[in-house]
């Protein structure tokens, strides 16, 4: 499985997949754009909407057709400005002249100068910063170079504008790169795209918890906080241990940070060990004590017949949950939870990552420099958080599994380390997870209706750049199940590609999944009602997502290696800008050639097998008949 | 002899003992089975055994513990998992059993005891009783036992203490006798005599082998010459030698000495574009030119058709062998670690200390050279001559690699085994001193075939489809290299071999299978099999893993009709003409005075008349050659002045690796299968192995067997009907010749999970288990949450319950519920 991972993600091996026929291989010279075109859907529509569109020049229509240059444009995405002759500084290829499009969602350029169109098709959503770089060169022109968030920044120049009362079409796009900065509406909000499949409906917390058999005798649903007042951040519906009461939650709530209390995340179906999350103990320097919360935690234990211990996992290193407390966080002290054993698991926090990722952007684009990849890639630490993270996950499910322990797992607000354990956890334990709908309900559960600040982290069409609340928090959690699928490449039903869209998605504010930062806000902005759901377009076409070489494991828990030395860098995901990384073979097609080899023989097989069938039947009825025909069929298969 | 666990003493004074019982029973166990269900090779005996021992299985054996029996014979350390089937007492004996490593591949033992590790040599002594025994071997295995407490204490230390004095890491003559225990009795010696040769494999050892090369390449021009068949020439070239046809044998013999150790330049293989490619050993500078001479030379410098010739060096960017066996030695000690030292790199060390072995920046290195030769010869008509001072190392690299990129037939694995035959073994590269088997030339050593076996790794894994042998053959391959039991690595050319063999009345070189069983009495000297002939070293079960079930995408079409070159004559210049020769040195195209000693100095006639015309049209032509490389690098579409892909088909594209950073792998199955820390999580987990797809593929193969075996049923005439749908399937998979490999076209044996042929129904086999399915797994059995998967015993033994496909369906079974744990 060397390289058939990293294979189905890329842009040009993606390509082949679906139309598998030679100018998949010959056509890659957009491949490094058709990353981002398959980040529209592949029946958008197109002309009509150009010709209902703004208010554009008859000239500049007249350009659109005569090169018949046109981006596909989405519903109710519209051209906002273009100019010719601007020059892409690619830098794998060199400089490129050519046309830019600047539409309510995307940045679409093609080149001009060359005999095989160059064409760099991008969501606006994954610009993260537009610097001018003034008029560096000495011809008067301006240059300007867009840092983008997902691992990549683009170049672009052109000659000063002589009416100096035009804006540059830069400044146009930094007005829709960053809507919310200027004003304006997410382009998910307009986007009416209408799919097959509705993703609204994938995840129902009740069903949800049905299927994992809550409600049952110790553990209940509650309705505490179904007008989020008890935790705004935390889901309307959630489970908790049948012995103690809504009043005895309130408080128990007050004594976590955000009041984000335990609740259940997953439940074992044999040992009924649990997966509870949280956020940390307002402790304090004084060390606070919480009766109620100690009870609640001892009703955790106790909701779980096969273990006399509980297991509280804080995510942080050791340091950093002590310096809460000067916060007035900290951790469970073990004199105050009797039975508990307290285990940090010295992952750091979102400034971390956020710098490892800087770093790793650093290392990986646009050059590699070969003599000192390694150490390069290990300077950047970025493998070693995924480490941690994964270890830390392993031995979540491993206490559940193995120890049939039920765990506590926490970190300081309970939204973003304790998520990516949770959910990976989730994942190792309980085969469900790991098909394409599983996943989603993982997300929809653990991530988004627990609470994960996707705006925050993510900065949705903001312009503001160095707020220090983003993070690549998610980016790290589908990185380590990138590295699951790795490892046990036959145990889940999605593929790599499944993974790259999501991440795409994530930034491309075509969606309205990943808006906003709690279940609450996205009720209050009516997200559903008024934004279209990934998984509407991924469920619409699954075949693009499914693995093929799935086996269902449902009952089998993964228990993943976790040394540095099994780790890889995603290369799928951080090099495929890099042409040079393109794979080598589509491996992944041959895997579906087989599939397909092995269900037409499986028919053959089926179809001589009844023919033998019937016809030992009736030879042998004839052979009654006449028995001096005594040629009777070899009799294996009667 | 052992009182007790605290005893300690001196594994010396056990020797003669030792040596006294191995005489006693040499010979007579021939053929037997040990009471606790040791097939033994004929004349093989064993030392000692200890009870109720579980040994730690790796990754790719799919973790956890299997108990049984451990052995120590004077041969190999073998060990019996205690539900093993009976093995069958006719079959070929197997050198090694699937959990066995030989006495001679051992590097080191370590044991563990309650407090403490101890490395155990032959002369230390125990004072705790261990319990775990770890060894080390030279191949990168680490093998670990863990004694129970239901194991004996004298059987602990007694087998320890034997496994540390028998095999002798570094006494003189441990070798041959490491040989004589494995080959040395009557029984064995008569066994191999009748080995048969592989005849689907060029040897290249007599001229009509080299004669088939030159036919399957297209190579005219060209003819075989026997003038060094009594090494008189060359001592360390082979016996046949393939020069172009113009030269005669007479004028040829002038030539040898303007060469170091007379390695003259030689055709190795012809691209079928009409390139060809020549290896040679660097020119002796210090000696006169007769015009005569230089004119041979030129003649067989420029081989037969060309007007062209580039002269590639490859001393300047490749690593030397000193380099390499320093890198191997680093990544040696960073892959096993050490528990005895308890050294071992931190995880958070590992990519950096990884980088400094440099043993990756070489691989690249071989590699990034192999693509430019690759490139240079696709530009078709010209000659590109390896040179290295003396031609025997970095020559073999990376004329095999050229080879391995452009050639599909070296990519299964007769092509490979009958490549490595031309370029290494015969073309004498110094198997015997770079292995440095007797431990006694220290200085010679670098596993220089090893950094090939790993530069061919890195191309299967970026394109395993392009492939029809496997990583697991390779990893044979590697393993074989450390037993000093085979002809193919124990000389440093063709003339040592030779010699070995004449002295053994050539009776048992594997080469001629020739029995002459007088001559055997000499009981130092055994007669030594090829490495090729792999069923004297594996079970099947690990052979039939060599090769790719189905075949690659591109359909391994041989080059035997391929010459694209239609007419080499065209493009080629008059025989009296010496066309241009360039050096290809860092990337760069350049025409130094020097090149070629006779051109230079006096007999400067060459230089006015041709030198300039070269340099001025040509350079430009050969670098636009090796940017095509540079540029194969982005897809194709974005550089236009390159010419249009071949498409993926085109089976004469060379395969160019990426050499990038990122695309560069650590060969872990080899590498790291060892390494202890990777194991430290006691849970049974995953391993890539055996690739889905090849489990899937091994389906595929299944149902066409039933196929077979079903249309056998429906009609009682066989001949007619019955090939009918058995062809059309094939047909879509395999090409033209290939289907020996393939799909064997005996009919196989029923394959372990096809249904019995009495079944009414097919599905069947989606039942339980077949009875016979080795139950050697028991180990795992109470981790029934666990996911098994890439457990390779336990999924040959029940594959379809994983994979079973529901019928007419090209999805796999979602709700099917096949669990694999019970």
């Amino acid at each position: 499985m060397e390289k058939s991972g990293s294979v189905d993600s890329l842009g040009s091996k993606r390509s082949s997949s679906r139309q598998p026929s030679v100018d998949s291989l010959s056509s890659t010279s957009t491949s490094r754009s058709d990353r981002s075109a398959q980040a529209k859907p592949p029946f958008a529509m197109s002309s009509d909407s150009v010709a209902a569109s703004a208010e554009l020049s008859p000239e500049f229509r007249q350009v659109l057709r005569d090169s018949d240059k046109e981006p596909q444009l989405l519903p109710n995405e519209t051209v906002q400005d273009y100019a010719q002759d601007v020059t892409y500084f690619c830098p794998f290829i060199g400089a490129l002249r050519g046309t830019v499009i600047v539409t309510n969602y995307r940045l679409f350029f093609r080149s001009m100068d060359r005999e095989l169109p160059f064409v760099l098709d991008m969501p606006l959503g994954v610009v993260s910063r537009v610097e001018k770089i003034g008029s560096a060169s000495n011809r008067g022109d301006v240059s300007y170079g867009l840092v983008c968030k997902d691992i990549r920044n683009l170049r672009f120049a052109h000659k000063q504008m002589e009416d100096t009362l035009r804006k540059s079409i830069f400044e146009v796009l930094v007005k829709f790169a960053f809507p919310v900065s200027n004003g304006l509406q997410i382009f998910a909000f307009e986007y009416g795209q209408v799919f097959p499949e509705n993703g609204w409906k994938v995840y129902d917390a009740l069903s949800e918890y049905k299927r994992q058999g809550i409600p049952n005798e110790s553990w209940r649903i509650t309705k505490v906080n179904d007008h989020y007042e008890v935790c705004d951040t935390y889901p309307s519906t959630l489970a908790v241990p049948v012995n103690i009461p809504d009043e005895e939650l309130k408080r128990v709530a007050a004594f976590r940070a955000k009041g984000r209390m335990p609740v259940l995340s997953w439940i074992h179906p044999e040992s009924q060990a649990t997966v509870t999350r949280c956020s940390q103990p307002m402790v304090g320097v004084n060390g606070k004590r919480s009766k109620e919360d100690e009870k609640y935690l001892q009703a955790i234990m106790d909701a779980n017949a096969q273990s006399h211990k509980l297991f509280i996992f804080d995510a942080r290193p050791s340091v950093n949950a002590a310096a809460n407390k000067m916060k007035g966080g900290g951790y469970e002290s073990e004199d105050a939870y009797q039975n508990a054993e307290l285990v940090f698991l010295d992952i750091h926090n979102i400034h971390v990552m956020r710098e490892s990722l800087r770093k790793l952007k650093d290392v990986v684009y646009p050059n590699i420099e070969d003599s000192h990849w390694l150490s390069n890639l290990e300077s950047t630490h970025w493998l070693e958080h995924i480490k941690l993270i994964l270890a830390g996950a392993l031995r979540i499910a491993d206490k559940v599994e193995s120890g049939k322990t039920s765990v506590v797992v926490h970190c300081s607000d309970g939204w973003d380390r304790t998520g990516q354990l949770t959910s990976l956890a989730m994942l190792m334990l309980d085969g469900y997870y790991r098909t394409i709908y599983g996943f989603e309900v993982l997300l929809e559960k653990e991530w988004l209706s627990f609470g994960h600040r996707f705006q925050l982290r993510i900065g949705h069409g903001d312009k503001n750049h160095t707020d220090a609340d983003r993070s690549p928090v998610f980016i790290q959690f589908i990185d380590c199940v990138w590295q699951l699928t790795r490892q046990f490449p036959a145990a889940f039903e999605f593929n790599e590609y499944f993974l790259v869209t999501i991440l795409d998605h994530l930034y491309s504010c075509l969606f309205g999944t990943f808006l906003c930062n709690s279940e609450q806000q996205r009720l209050k902005e009516e997200i559903p009602k008024r934004t279209v759901s990934v998984w509407s377009y991924i469920n619409s076409q699954l075949e693009e997502f499914t693995n093929p070489l799935y086996v269902n494991y449902s009952n089998h828990v993964l228990f993943p290696v976790v040394s540095l030395r099994h780790l890889e860098l995603w290369v799928g995901y951080y090099i495929r800008w890099n042409p040079r990384m393109r794979p080598q073979e589509p491996v992944h097609q041959r895997h579906k050639e087989l599939l397909a080899k092995r269900a037409e023989l499986q028919k053959r097989v089926d179809e001589l097998q009844r023919e033998v069938t019937n016809r030992s039947a009736s030879s042998l009825s004839e052979h009654a008949g006449s028995p001096t025909r005594s040629i009777t069929p070899v009799q294996t298969f009667v | 002899m052992l009182t007790g666990s605290k005893t300690t003493f001196k594994v010396r004074q056990m020797l003669p003992d030792i040596k006294e019982r191995m005489l006693s029973q040499s010979g007579v166990t021939a053929r037997s089975r040990d009471v606790f269900g040791l097939r033994c090779l004929p004349g093989e005996c064993v030392l000692q055994r200890a009870v109720m021992v579980r040994k730690k299985l790796s990754a790719r054996e799919g973790r956890g513990w299997v108990s049984g029996t451990l052995f120590c014979t004077h041969f190999r350390v073998a060990f019996v998992p205690q539900d093993s089937p009976k093995p069958d007492d006719n079959a070929d004996p197997v050198l090694l059993g699937d959990h066995d490593v030989a006495l001679a591949s051992i590097e080191k033992v370590v044991v563990v005891g309650p407090n403490r590790t101890k490395l155990v040599t032959p002369n230390s002594s125990l004072k705790f009783t261990p319990e775990e025994l770890v060894l080390y071997c030279k191949d990168l295995q680490v093998i670990c036992f863990l004694f129970d407490r239901l194991t004996p204490d004298a059987q602990v230390i007694e087998i320890t203490y034997t496994i540390a004095k028998t095999y002798q890491p570094l006494k003189p003559g441990s070798v041959l006798s490491f040989q004589n225990a494995a080959l040395g009795s009557v029984e064995m010696k008569q066994f191999l005599s009748n080995r048969r040769r592989n005849t689907h494999m060029n040897w290249f050892e007599s001229a009509s082998d080299w004669e088939q090369e030159l036919e399957r390449c297209g190579a005219t021009g060209w003819r075989v010459s026997s003038v060094n068949d009594r090494f008189e020439m060359s001592t360390s070239l082979p016996r046949s030698i393939v020069v172009p046809q113009k030269v005669f044998d007479t004028e040829l013999k002038k030539s040898f000495a303007h060469f170091n150790e007379g390695r003259i330049p030689r055709w190795c293989w012809r691209h079928p574009r009409g390139s060809d490619l020549l290896r040679m050993a660097s020119f002796q500078n210090n000696i006169y030119h007769e015009k005569d001479d230089i004119r041979n030379l030129e003649m067989i410098l420029f081989g037969c058709q060309s007007s062209l010739c580039v002269v590639v060096e490859l001393g300047e960017e490749l690593p030397s062998p000193a380099d390499i066996q320093l890198a191997h030695g680093r990544l040696r000690a960073l892959s096993l670690g050490d528990i005895s030292t308890s050294v071992s790199v931190p995880d958070d060390k590992w990519l950096s200390t990884l980088e400094s072995t440099r043993w990756l920046d070489y691989t690249r290195a071989c590699l990034r050279k192999a693509s430019e030769v690759a490139c240079l010869l696709r530009g078709g008509h010209l000659t590109v001559a390896l040179q290295e001072a003396d031609d025997r190392d970095m020559g073999c690299v990376v004329s095999s690699l050229v080879q391995v990129m452009c050639d599909p037939h070296c990519r299964t694995q007769h092509g490979f085994q009958s490549l490595v035959q031309k370029e290494w073994v015969m073309a004498g590269h110094r198997f015997y001193s770079r292995i440095n088997y007797h431990r006694d030339n220290d200085k010679e050593e670098a596993p220089v075939f090893l950094l090939f076996l790993d530069c061919v790794w890195q191309l299967l894994s970026q394109n395993p489809s392009r492939f029809q042998l496997t990583d697991d053959f390779l990893l044979a391959l590697h393993d074989s290299i450390h037993l000093p039991l085979f002809s193919s690595f124990l000389a440093n050319c063709q003339r040592e071999r030779c010699k070995r063999s004449q002295n053994l009345g050539q009776s048992y070189t594997p080469v001629n299978g020739w029995r002459d069983m007088e001559s055997s009495s000499d009981p130092s000297d055994p007669p030594l099999p090829s490495v090729w002939d792999w069923s004297l070293q594996y079970s099947k079960h690990r052979r039939d893993r060599f090769t790719q079930p189905v075949p690659p995408i591109p359909p391994l079409q041989p080059l035997l009709n391929g010459n694209l070159n239609t007419n080499p004559d065209t493009h080629r210049l008059t025989d009296s003409t010496p066309g241009s020769v360039f050096l290809l040195s860092r990337g760069v195209f350049s025409c130094p005075a020097n090149l070629l000693p006779w051109r230079s100095g006096s007999s400067g006639v060459y230089k006015k008349s041709h030198r300039r015309a070269a340099s001025s049209e040509n350079v430009p032509g050969l670098e636009r050659l090796l940017k095509a490389w540079a540029l194969a690098e982005f897809p194709q579409g974005l550089t236009r002045s390159t010419p249009a892909p071949q498409g993926p088909l085109d089976p004469y594209e060379p395969l160019l690796p990426l050499l990038m950073g990122p695309c560069m792998g650590l060969w872990k199955e080899c590498y790291l299968r060892g390494a202890l820390h990777a194991q430290a999580f006691s849970h049974p987990v995953s391993a890539n192995h055996p690739h889905p797809v090849e489990r899937l593929a091994r389906e595929v193969q299944q149902l066409e067997d039933q196929l077979a075996q079903v249309s056998t049923g429906t009609d009682p005439r066989p001949p007619t009907k019955m090939a009918e749908p058995r062809r059309a399937d094939t047909n879509l998979n395999q090409n033209t010749n290939n289907g020996t490999f393939l799909f064997p076209a005996a009919p196989r044996p029923a394959p372990r999970a096809a249904p019995p042929p009495t079944s009414t129904n097919h599905q069947t086999s989606r039942g339980p288990p077949p009875a016979s399915a080795p139950p050697s797994r028991l180990g795992h059995k109470d981790n029934k949450h666990t996911f098994l998967f890439g457990h390779p015993p336990g999924a040959e033994a029940r594959p379809d319950q994983r994979y079973y496909p529901a019928p007419n369906s090209a999805k796999p079974p979602k709700g099917s519920g096949s669990s694999i744990a019970s």
